[in-house]
């Protein structure tokens, strides 16, 4: 099992798919900021002033972490703010989810269809669980590394 | 893993993620480019939640009548208390079209803004209010308001336009013209966001259509497409 979870073979595999995916949840919200924003402000955490800049550098963020991946430079410091980026969405979904704040997360949609709360609320609960799995896929990737190291 | 390295890789991919933001936000075009800093007094104010659904219908209106502190000259506060009400006319035969009265839509210094429902709407749109329209403005040019400006608060020529607005009306008997605001109704909140920034700078006289355009279109109400009013 060891020997399987740091195997070059799952490594890049891992490694690319966790680049795409920040990659394709990175290019609507930079196309779109205005939108993102909104998506940032429904969350109520952030204090008003910095909501913008937020949301337009954390999809830049996103997108060149994602190419790093992909590309296979800086791959630790990549994943690193990956997992860390992965740990606030968590945090700040499940906050939500606790004081029944129902929100669109804005992960790969800035413009997502009109739902009802409870939609919503189901969509929140599968986010917290994807983002689960790629915390996991982050992991992994950590782990290889130590092989490296 | 050496630790200065990775602190260096991580410190340059942020650093080179702030400049690509500041960069493609300076070559944005206008609906898609934001101040750096925004405007937001309810950014941590959760919303009170509904079990409304995604296309909302037009409520009964509720009268109510909730006292708020705050003058016309002071900020606008983080938690404004807000009030829905239905502004009735009294009741007078119909023979010949009149023009809509609108007396009793009265100033209100100590609230930014009423939310009121479609029949009031209808009457301000025929007395011919002027009408913002807060949402997107991609979104406004697919189909508005007859009559409605563009007044996204979410792009970054908001403060300019409300600037422009106030410039158009500068004293304060112009001000005191009713205006009214709307989004997309249901949990939409930029319409209120909008009657915010407008009340402090004294407009103090905005309603807020809480079921938006939606419901607007939903009483057949007139529309127009396109970027222009």
């Amino acid at each position: 099992m060891k020997r399987w979870l740091q195997s070059p073979w799952l490594t890049i595999r891992v490694q690319l798919a966790l680049g795409v995916f920040f990659v394709a949840a990175a290019l609507p919200k930079i196309v779109d900021p205005p939108s993102f924003a909104h998506m940032v402000y429904n969350y109520r955490i952030m204090p008003g002033g910095v909501i913008n800049l937020m949301a337009l550098v954390m999809p830049w963020i996103e997108l060149l972490c994602g190419l790093a991946l992909i590309l296979g430079i800086w791959t630790a410091a990549a994943r690193s703010i990956i997992a860390a980026m992965l740990l606030t969405f968590i945090a700040a979904i499940s906050i939500n989810l606790a004081r029944g704040n129902a929100i669109d997360c804005g992960c790969f949609d800035p413009n997502p269809r009109p739902k009802s709360r409870a939609e919503r609320l189901d969509d929140m609960r599968f986010v917290i669980y994807r983002d689960l799995g790629m915390l996991l896929m982050a992991g992994q990737l950590w782990y290889a590394a130590r092989r490296d190291d | 893993m050496n630790t200065r390295r990775f602190l260096l890789e991580a410190a340059a991919l942020i650093a080179a993620a702030v400049i690509c933001a500041l960069v493609s936000n300076a070559l944005a075009a206008r609906e898609r480019k934001m101040a750096l800093v925004g405007f937001y007094p309810n950014a941590q104010k959760v919303p009170a939640q509904t079990t409304t659904t995604a296309a909302p219908v037009a409520a009964p209106p509720v009268a109510a009548a909730v006292p708020a502190v705050g003058t016309a000259a002071s900020p606008p506060p983080p938690a404004p208390a807000t009030e829905t009400v239905a502004i009735r006319p009294a009741k007078t035969p119909a023979a010949t079209p009149k023009p809509a009265d609108i007396s009793r839509f009265a100033v209100h210094t100590d609230k930014p803004f009423i939310e009121i429902h479609y029949d009031d709407v209808k009457a301000l749109h025929d007395a011919g209010v002027l009408f913002l329209d807060a949402r997107r403005t991609s979104i406004y040019e697919q189909g508005h308001i007859t009559g409605a400006r563009p007044f996204s608060v979410w792009e970054s020529d908001i403060d300019d336009k409300v600037r422009k607005l106030y410039d158009e009306r500068p004293d304060e008997k112009q001000q005191a013209q009713p205006i009214v605001v709307y989004c997309s109704g249901g949990d939409c909140e930029d319409s209120h966001m909008l009657a915010q920034k407008l009340w402090g700078i004294q407009f103090n006289n905005v309603y807020v259509y809480k079921d938006g355009y939606p419901d607007w279109v939903a009483h057949k109400g007139d529309t127009h497409t396109g970027s222009n009013p």
